[in-house]
């Protein structure tokens, strides 16, 4: 881990990647020291992913050069980039479930004789390389058994078996609650102490103004600039990503709305999940669901929507809402955007206008699906601005920003929804998609949908939400009007579940 | 109290979107699929026809459809299937056990129209026990129809103790199955009615839509609120149904009931719906990919008998064939994706 300091632990000079129709990398620049941690931001597409794939080894360059430690390499396959020091931990966690944290760890290089495996051999190195990043899980549990946030660690730490000089974290923070952030960021200070070098990619600006030591802005391929994170503001850094002309989130604005409410939930109860009580929303209100990972928002909305079982008391309009299943939430006036839109929210293989209208089929004759699936569809998909070359495109080619609003969409289609349930709606979003994403709900709110808002950026709920009502440990413990408290108020709430 | 659909109600008037914008690269790719089987189906024919004079007479023909007819019955429904994602293994024993009861109704002095629906339904019963095990309780099909390979040809040896079954079969009722309208035969004519009636089913209907959907994404279709399980039991119902069709066919054109018919058919079947073009993780594909596949499969057979090559021959090709299909078919995806 030695190194002169003024030489770039990596240098990457000049990258270009075309792919068919677009150029994803553009002369991309980025110059990584030893011992930082360095920050790589931009929106969706503007090429992170590709310059990552081109640092591992994935893909090809079709220009420009690449520098280790000052000697230039070409790495030609991901076991190329491996057996440079390079690992990328990309955010769904290449870890095969169903083995061990031991097998994981020293997958493709167990220690072995002849054909046979040193287990202790094995155990002993999985063992250094867990305790270097601080996990305090069992070396011969399955990874599937794992909570997300020790299968992270086991990542990094396999990374470390094969003596990575560079990792690449690609959204670590994405999957992770924020104590197990915090744990995760331990590590990487510690990794960085050794000399070896981070480059972290996110969303969230609090993060990268917490970890990082520099920062690399790219736009749509080409690098904007490098800059020092101590001494540049957050806003700069947004300004950087998302270039000029695009609109920033704002704060909520105007008063709450008022008058009789229309979801009213006296108590929902999930045994050793969730025991939340006391919860209403009206008409035209967006609700925010604030709280750690795992502290019983999707569970909320989930039980809420039928789709797990759960004592639920409360009433719609008045009425005693009774639902079982997400069949009878649906003709109830419920909507759930969930968590996952590639998993829960989309049909990947059918196309954006399919997709769109599968809701609303289900009325008499029961005739000429697609035909009414256009009619009914595509002033819904104009009215949101899905952006899709037509409607019967593949929604799975679609951006992330656009994929969420067809989920959306496909409720509006519906038509009839009386409180939509959102659940982490802007996961992986770049900043304009969330901010067009928000406008669109916020335009049903004010039709007189009551929504539940459930996300872990903080201020997303802070800039969107009209009311925030934080959840702990599977209860509500307190609730916020954004308008009047103070962020860290409520994040202090988040965290501790009591109010300062 | 709506989510705003007002722009919906005034959508037809002004024609958003115009005529619909035919889309080129995954409805191209589609087209190239099923283009692609057509091309070698009618070269297979072309070349048939040079290597064997007898290939291209209405003799032949007939006898072509109707050996191709009942195995293309049961793959139409086992295309619903695995348009679901589904699979079903027990279409040949449910056959068999169609054809046998048929035969014993009939027999027992039953109306022949009766005895074919009481089989009709004994096969979608069966299918939607099977089906309902596996969308109720999460069982995987490929279980529960093996499950009923195995129990239903049982329960078909034990009506007749394993011996065939008939005696006095009506003339009308043999004409179903054997008989001619010119030089067609019924069974074909059946054959192409009930591939007609599942696409416009899967295209035409908010059901066909629903098979898609499950197929593509049961999760997600189960959050958009669809009825998963009772399309998922459906589709199993369906294929019983037709499977039982295709055994009441050939026990009218043999006039008696075989127990130990439709062996092995399940194979078949789903071997005609991939090469169809139907994906077998559900959400993709549809009948005329798996009409064609049915019709070129029973002309290869044909062929090889006309040039005389025996039996264990036909299966090297066939199952040759079908990888040849699948790589096909992957190669035309991925330029699709591309695209």
């Amino acid at each position: 881990m030695s190194g002169d300091p003024a030489q770039p632990r990596l240098h990457m000079s000049g990258i270009v990647k075309r792919f068919p129709g677009t150029l994803a990398c553009d002369a991309t620049e980025l110059s990584v020291r030893p011992g930082e941690v360095h920050c790589l931001l931009g929106e969706n597409g503007a090429g992170k992913s590709t310059l990552m794939k081109i640092l591992a080894g994935s893909y090809q360059p079709d220009g420009g050069e690449i520098r280790l430690d000052g000697q230039p390499v070409t790495l030609t396959s991901p076991q190329a980039g491996i057996a440079a020091g390079i690992a990328v931990i990309y955010q769904e966690l290449d870890l095969i479930p169903d083995l061990t944290v031991a097998q994981n760890l020293l997958l493709g290089h167990a220690p072995a004789t002849g054909p046979f495996v040193r287990k202790r051999r094995r155990l002993e190195l999985a063992r250094a390389a867990v305790d270097r990043v601080g996990g305090e899980f069992p070396l011969t549990a399955a990874v599937r058994d794992l909570p997300i946030a020790d299968q992270q660690l086991t990542a990094i730490a396999k990374a470390l078996t094969g003596d990575a000089r560079i990792i690449v974290m690609d959204e670590p923070s994405a999957t992770l609650g924020e104590n197990d952030l915090a744990k995760v960021f331990e590590v990487i200070r510690s990794l960085a102490a050794e000399g070896r070098s981070i480059v972290y990619i996110s969303h969230r600006m609090d993060e990268v103004m917490e970890i990082g030591d520099r920062a690399t802005v790219l736009r749509d391929g080409g690098t904007v600039g490098v800059y020092d994170i101590a001494e540049t503001g957050p806003e700069r850094l947004v300004a950087a990503m998302i270039g000029e002309s695009r609109e920033l989130v704002r704060p909520v604005e105007g008063a709450p709305p008022e008058g009789e409410p229309l979801l009213e939930i006296d108590s929902v109860r999930v045994p050793g999940l969730i025991d939340i009580a006391g919860i209403e929303v009206r008409p035209g209100e967006i609700v925010g669901l604030a709280g750690l990972g795992g502290a019983g928002r999707t569970t909320l909305l989930k039980t809420l929507f039928g789709v797990s079982g759960g004592a639920v008391s409360a009433r719609l309009g008045g009425t005693p809402l009774r639902v079982r299943t997400p069949a009878a939430a649906v003709k109830a006036g419920l909507a759930l955007v969930p968590e996952s839109r590639k998993e829960q929210g989309l049909m990947l293989g059918l196309s954006v206008g399919r997709n769109t209208a599968v809701t609303a089929l289900g009325r008499p004759p029961w005739l000429a699906p697609r035909r009414l699936g256009r009619r009914l569809g595509a002033p819904v998909l104009a009215d949101l601005g899905v952006k899709c070359a037509t409607p019967d495109q593949p929604v799975g080619e679609l951006s992330g920003g656009n994929q969420q609003k067809v989920v959306l969409a496909k409720w509006v289609t519906r038509g009839g929804v009386r409180v939509l349930l959102l659940d982490e709606p802007t996961r992986g979003l770049d900043v304009g998609a969330k901010a067009d994403l928000y406008r669109q709900v916020r335009r049903l709110a004010d039709d007189g949908v009551a929504v539940l808002l459930a996300s872990s950026e903080l201020t997303e709920l802070t800039a969107n939400a009209d009311r925030i009502w934080v959840l702990h440990e599977g209860r509500n413990v307190a609730c916020f009007d954004p308008r009047t408290a103070a962020e860290n108020t409520i994040a202090h709430t988040v965290i501790t579940g009591v109010t300062p | 109290m709506t989510a705003s659909t007002s722009p919906a109600a005034t959508a037809p008037a002004t024609g958003p979107a115009g005529g619909p914008g035919r889309p080129r690269g995954r409805f191209g790719a589609d087209l190239i699929v099923r283009f692609n089987l057509l091309i070698v189906f009618l070269a297979l024919c072309v070349v048939a026809t040079l290597l064997a004079p007898e290939f291209l007479t209405t003799q032949n023909m007939a006898n072509l459809l109707q050996q191709s007819a009942l195995t293309g019955i049961v793959a139409i429904g086992m295309t619903l299937v695995i348009l679901t994602a589904g699979i079903d293994l027990s279409v040949g024993s449910t056959a068999a056990f169609g054809g046998m009861t048929v035969a014993l109704l009939i027999d027992k002095d039953m109306n022949f129209v009766l005895a074919i629906l009481v089989s009709l339904a004994a096969g979608a019963a069966f299918g939607a026990v099977m089906g309902g095990l596996s969308a109720y309780l999460s069982l995987p099909a490929f279980m529960t129809t093996l499950a009923g390979l195995t129990a239903i040809r049982g329960l078909t040896y034990l009506l007749t103790d394993g011996k065939p079954a008939g005696g006095e079969i009506p003339t009308a009722f043999q004409l179903l199955g054997g008989g001619f309208l010119g030089y067609v035969p019924v069974v074909g004519i059946v054959f192409v009615v009930i591939t007609v009636i599942a696409a416009l089913v899967l295209r035409g209907t908010t059901f066909g839509e629903y098979v898609y959907a499950v197929g593509s994404n049961r999760e997600a279709a189960r959050l958009s609120g669809l009825p998963v399980r009772g399309v998922i039991t459906a589709v199993f119902a369906i294929s019983g149904m037709l499977s039982a069709l295709a055994g009441v066919l050939l026990t009218s054109r043999l006039t008696i009931g075989q127990p130990t018919a439709f062996n092995g058919m399940e194979l078949d079947a789903i071997a005609a719906v991939v090469l169809g073009g139907t994906n077998l993780f559900g959400g993709r594909g549809g009948v005329f990919g798996t009409f064609v596949a049915v019709l070129l499969l029973s002309v290869l057979r044909n062929l090889c008998n006309l040039l005389g090559l025996g039996s264990y021959f036909q299966m090297v090709v066939t199952g040759l064939i079908l990888v040849v299909a699948l790589i096909l078919n992957m190669v035309i995806e991925k330029r699709g994706a591309r695209a």
